[in-house]
């Protein structure tokens, strides 16, 4: 075979939408719930914090330094949210008998998603500007997931993404803000903290909820593949400094150094001991939430931190 | 209904090449305002957000009013605005998958975020006011009108490389939302009940911002593209009239005749009559006229020059 023809990428396999009978009722009440919630508690950025009392100046240039990274690395992160909610919204229209209640819910989140960059973004201009890419190749890597591809691919099973992006991943970043908004000091970045907590309250809540309603129809081979990609997501995600830079300093030294000084400041960050501890709580938590589910979660062995 | 895998199983597939093929590159990742008016429209959009549930005054609503025929006339005419709304959810999230993979100026990603938002507050309350009036019907009654109101093909053009972006914009924002908003401000001034009323300006209020996304796109974009690229983006707005618009994706009275589309078009008569929110053909036709009329002379000054397009019950425009 031709090796061009061998690297061209493959075409994606989408479902073909059936948009009739339109079910638009509520079918998943605590779903509804969240989007009704969603709405209730809409905030504004530009209204809501009082971005003058953020006193910059009062930090020494190696402390702005960091920030800057430190903030852009989470524009990064949670502009994720940008191209993937988005995605998941279409998949959840795209293949047949999915509930209103998640598309609806979707759309909430990611305006929330949009607040968020706005404000990380705005925190890592106010430090000194936005640094629009990791330090190394190896580190923006593990940023390009393509998730979008992922998500809309009808071979990529919709309840698996979800545990895996919505449920344990999101319910993670929920337990890592709480922590950095412990440790927070500076009111303008509390105040940012405060606001964003309550809306990934509303995101990770989604994830869990809908497994909760899916489980009871999984097949085993099902429950084992939810499994797979969930292992497969700590191992090439999280492990590779996705959201703790610390798990990868070989490709995020940098980013973990800067974290390092935004913890000692009070700007928004915890450090690694206690980051470490929210990991190891979060996914003991996860692991019992899913083996109620009937999804074993293996323990994770890596010398970058204990066995969790 | 039973959450089955068994179902999804049955669904069709298709191959598909997309802009989502290559390995996804996001860095450098720039939130510059390129685009600061859609910036500012995003902002306003925070400002201006409504709750369905919370901000109409649904107890001014009163089916008992009304007569049956009309109750039931009324609610497929909300339920057929909310398959429309749904549409939005369900399509136009791909354009900001695209905005993203094209790097497009941020504002554009911001923005759409909330709008997709508004279109699901949109179908939301279509769906309540139908089901006030006496329940939500849940796909046209007869399956020949669904071709009119089940897609007008923007997420395939959207995950398409070879259609440009410039020109899904000026067709489905340009052309189909202006058609659109015209329509509800036609709809404020002809509707009498006080919800539907509400109800329509409050969508109106939303699609403007719709609408002038799409001119601050253009009009920021068109000054960097060649005649080629012109004609491409008239070749797109001309597919959108043709193919969506004047068969009836909107309105129900340009749908090709058909047992189907003439039960859509009586329930709309009997709502407008009624004063519940619809309108009929001699009513809207002047409006759709102008409205073309209108964004050909808006697209004329950026290089897009729209031919004229025909229909039995339009003549030429």
């Amino acid at each position: 075979m031709d090796t061009a023809v061998q690297t061209r990428p493959s075409p994606l396999k989408l479902f073909v939408e059936r948009r009739f009978p339109l079910e638009m009722n509520v079918t998943l009440p605590e779903i509804r719930a969240l989007y009704e919630s969603g709405k209730a508690g809409r905030w504004n950025p530009l209204r809501d914090i009082s971005w003058d009392a953020l006193g910059v100046d009062d930090y020494d240039p190696p402390v702005r330094e960091a920030a800057r990274r430190a903030w852009s690395r989470r524009v990064w992160v949670e502009a994720t949210g940008l191209t993937e909610t988005p995605a998941l919204l279409m998949r959840f229209c795209m293949e047949a008998h999915r509930e209103i209640d998640p598309k609806f819910y979707l759309t909430v989140r990611n305006t929330e998603e949009a607040w968020h960059v706005e404000c990380f973004d705005r925190l890592a201009e106010a430090f000194g500007g936005r640094i629009v890419r990791p330090g190394s190749k190896a580190y923006e890597a593990v940023f390009n997931q393509n998730l979008p591809r992922r998500v809309l691919n009808a071979d990529q099973h919709l309840d698996a993404y979800v545990a895996v992006h919505a449920a344990f991943e999101d319910g993670l970043e929920l337990e890592l803000y709480r922590a950095w908004r412990r440790a927070a000091k500076n009111p303008v970045i509390a105040s940012v903290l405060d606001h964003i907590i309550s809306d990934k309250e509303r995101h990770a809540a989604f994830g869990w909820l809908y497994l909760g309603i899916r489980a009871p129809h999984w097949s085993e081979t099902e429950r084992k593949l939810i499994s797979e990609e969930l292992v497969r997501h700590v191992n090439e995600v999280e492990l590779q400094g996705y959201h703790c830079p610390w798990l990868a300093p070989e490709h995020a030294g940098a980013e973990a150094e800067a974290e390092a000084v935004l913890a000692a400041n009070g700007l928004g960050a915890t450090g690694r001991s206690e980051e470490e501890d929210v990991i190891v709580s979060y996914v003991a938590n996860a692991r019992q939430k899913l083996a109620e589910l009937g999804i074993k979660l293996p323990v994770f062995e890596t010398n970058r931190m204990r066995a969790f | 209904m039973a959450l089955s895998r068994d179902m999804s199983m049955e669904q069709a597939v298709e191959m598909v090449e997309t802009l989502l093929d290559g390995p996804e590159s996001r860095f450098p990742l720039s939130f510059n305002s390129d685009l600061p008016r859609i910036r500012e429209l995003f902002h306003t959009a925070t400002r201006s957000q409504w709750d369905p549930q919370k901000d109409i005054d649904w107890d001014k609503l009163d089916p008992d009013a009304y007569t049956q025929e009309q109750r039931d006339a009324a609610r497929l005419y909300w339920s057929r605005r909310a398959w429309s709304e749904y549409g939005a959810i369900s399509e136009s999230p791909a354009l900001q998958v695209r905005f993203g993979v094209e790097k497009r100026p941020s504002d554009m990603q911001l923005f759409f975020t909330i709008r997709s938002q508004e279109e699901a507050r949109h179908a939301e309350v279509c769906h309540a006011m139908a089901e006030r009036l006496g329940g939500y019907v849940e796909k046209p009654v007869e399956e020949l009108f669904q071709g009119s109101v089940s897609t007008h093909g923007v997420r395939r053009a959207a995950l398409s490389a070879d259609i440009p972006l410039e020109g899904i914009i000026a067709a489905l924002v340009c052309t189909a939302e202006e058609i659109a908003f015209d329509v509800f401000k036609h709809l404020d001034r002809v509707t009498r009940d006080p919800v539907a009323k509400q109800i329509v300006r409050f969508i109106m209020r939303d699609e403007s911002r719709h609408c002038a996304f799409g001119w601050y796109f253009l009009e920021a974009i068109c000054d960097t593209l060649d005649n080629e690229q012109k004609k491409m983006i008239e070749d797109s707005v001309v597919t959108m009239m043709e193919k969506v618009e004047l068969n009836g994706y909107h309105s129900a009275w340009l749908a090709p005749p058909n047992p189907a589309s003439n039960a859509e078009v009586e329930a709309d008569r009997i709502t407008y009559e009624a004063g519940l929110g619809a309108t009929v053909e001699e009513a809207e036709k002047p409006v759709f006229i102008a409205t073309v009329q209108r964004i050909r002379d808006q697209m004329r000054p950026l290089g897009i020059n729209l031919p004229p397009f025909s229909h039995p019950k339009l003549g030429t425009i």
